[in-house]
């Protein structure tokens, strides 16, 4: 039983075809915006291509250490998910199989619960309370966004929360590089992110029929954002799932947490309802990750066009620097773990 | 690697563990912010390990013997890649599985069928193989068509049975064995010791702890002795239990 690798080789060639691919999608809905920003669009497209020879020449290096038995930061990574692949296989399945396996409707909550919240929602906050404020057009599809983002994202943070404690049984007995439970979770928890994409599409091509929303090829950016979303999401477990062995505070402190978190994202009311009232909340709420996915949700799927430009590096940004802290808070705390659950 | 040293599949080179224990375990931000401020943390050292080294050849059957808190479990825990040791190191030339403790990789709500899968995928092994071996570990279970239906409408037994199959069906390199299990009923109690027997005679290198030093005399190649954190005596199976039971 030899342990399980990829050929290298051709991982590289995949993630460059992707890359490849997935840029000249991005540039072709994005041209309008890519020629709205600052440094213009020739400047921009010569970036585009150093930032593509980079990583070309990144996954050249990466090949030729790998031939003489040298690691690389990627390499190494690809041959973990190599060796762990059927493990995180069956991690994931089981956790999507658990839950839903005792209801009678199955995985069609996943398309439910969010129209439901959705219609909840709508009710109250469109007749009952109207906080609409800046009278948003579209609003259901408005709030739809919004809710189907931030649930799936507080969804994905409580299942990793306990991925580490729920776990240690497991974990004081095999080893397994421990980082697969809280990542598997996050995996787990996004499909459903991506199920409920169905009814948010349906809802929107439904009652854009009457209203005048037409879906657009920017829903063909949906990916990006969700991928955005799901490194966030991964980053913040793997933050929750390491500091819950040693405290279980933060269990109770994310409830609340999360809690402020929706109210501070606009959900349910807009950004414009503060302009004026509170411009420092404006200001301040270009620091709110959240703020930034749902924007960029919104802005495929109800303006039919790309985000600026600004906002792909800002989201990049977040997801990318929530990854690095939360990889490495629980890489300097995951030898200790065991001594703790 | 020196001629003598090829048919070495695990290498304990003077393995030390420290625990440190503060005196109570703070478990909520609050407890620790006070600790903190009143300069309480104190931490008592404890060292669990001191300078244990020794080596296990491919096929053999190494017995661990020793008395309670004489840091057996932390050995295994430390071999398996669980514990960081604080100074020393490990060499492992094969996959290690570890007998589980009953059940402990097992999901509820799933089926006997996906658990096989999914503890076999805990323990390291591939697809395939899994594939391969399903009738066989189906076979040994004893479970018939119970294996279709989740695992909590299982009694103790069935469970005990499972749990037996996955571990020892599949042919690990290197077993980890921490008390041997007498599980089911007397028939399968049998079958459950004529298969660890047959593993450890059939090339599988095995780790072995146990306080019965019947099982140890019967079953073992060497013996390592534990005491005092620290390795008393490591040698013949006769030898060694002769001079433990002193």
């Amino acid at each position: 039983m030899d342990v399980k690798k990829y050929n290298l080789k051709k991982v590289s060639t995949y993630l460059i075809a992707g890359v490849l691919v997935c840029g000249v999608i991005i540039n072709l809905i994005a041209w309008p915006q890519i020629c709205a920003c600052q440094i213009g669009s020739t400047a921009f497209v010569i970036l585009e291509l150093i930032l593509f020879a980079a990583l070309c020449v990144y996954c050249m290096r990466m090949i030729s250490r790998d031939r003489r038995g040298e690691g690389t930061l990627l390499g190494n990574a690809i041959q973990t998910i190599a060796r762990y692949e059927f493990l995180i296989e069956q991690l994931v399945s089981r956790d999507f199989k658990i839950k839903y396996k005792r209801s009678v409707l199955g995985v069609f909550w996943s398309f439910l619960n969010p129209l439901l919240m959705m219609s909840i929602q709508y009710v109250v906050f469109s007749n009952l309370l109207d906080v609409r404020g800046g009278n948003v057009p579209h609003y259901a599809i408005y709030l739809l966004c919004g809710i189907v983002m931030f649930n799936g994202f507080t969804d994905c943070c409580n299942q990793s929360m306990r991925a580490i404690i729920g776990n240690a049984s497991l974990i004081t007995k095999v080893y397994v590089p421990k980082m697969i439970y809280p990542v598997t979770k996050v995996l787990s928890a996004s499909i459903n992110i991506v199920l409920s994409m169905l009814p948010l599409l349906l809802v929107t091509f439904i009652y854009g029929l009457f209203n005048g929303l037409y879906l657009n090829w920017s829903i063909l950016l949906i990916p990006l954002a969700l991928v955005l979303l799901i490194m966030f999401a991964v980053g913040m477990g793997l933050l929750l799932s390491s500091l819950m062995v040693f405290f279980h505070d933060v269990e109770f402190l994310w409830g609340v947490l999360s809690t402020a978190w929706m109210y501070a994202t606009p959900i349910i009311y807009s950004l414009e309802l503060l302009k004026g009232k509170a411009d420092w909340l404006v200001t301040l709420m270009q620091f709110n990750p959240m703020y930034h996915y749902v924007t960029f949700m919104r802005t495929i799927i109800i303006n039919g066009c790309s985000p600026a430009i600004s906002e792909y590096a800002i989201c990049l940004l977040f997801s990318v620097g929530m990854l690095l802290i939360g990889g490495y808070v629980f890489h300097k705390t995951e030898d200790k773990f065991v001594l703790y659950i | 690697m020196s001629d003598a040293n090829k048919n070495v599949i695990l290498k304990v080179d003077d393995v030390s563990m420290r625990f440190r224990m503060a005196n109570d375990r703070v478990t909520s931000i609050k407890e620790m912010a006070t600790l903190l401020l009143r300069n309480k943390v104190e931490f008592k050292e404890f060292w669990a390990l001191k300078n244990v080294s020794f080596d296990v050849k491919k096929g053999e059957v190494v017995g661990i013997i020793g008395r309670n808190g004489a840091g057996k479990s932390t050995t295994l825990k430390i071999i398996s890649g669980i514990l960081k040791p604080t100074t020393g190191s490990v060499y492992r030339g094969g996959r290690i599985v570890p007998m589980l403790e009953l059940g402990s990789g097992f999901d509820h709500d799933l089926t006997g069928h996906e658990n096989i899968f999914l503890n076999g995928a805990v323990l390291g092994y591939p697809k395939e193989y899994l594939k391969a071996k399903y009738d066989e570990i189906l076979a040994f279970s004893e479970l018939g068509d119970f294996i279709n239906i989740p695992i909590r409408n299982y009694s103790s037994g069935m469970l005990m049975r499972l749990a037996f199959s996955i571990a020892t069906v599949v042919n690990p390199e290197i077993l980890i064995v921490d008390e041997i299990l007498s599980v089911g009923d007397e028939n399968f109690q049998r079958k459950s010791y004529a298969r660890m027997m047959e593993l450890m005679h059939g090339g599988t290198t095995v780790l072995f702890v146990s306080h019965d030093l019947n099982q140890i005399r019967n079953m073992c190649n060497r013996v390592v002795w534990l005491e005092d954190h620290t390795v008393k005596m490591i040698g013949d199976v006769k030898e060694v239990c002769d001079a433990y039971k002193l």
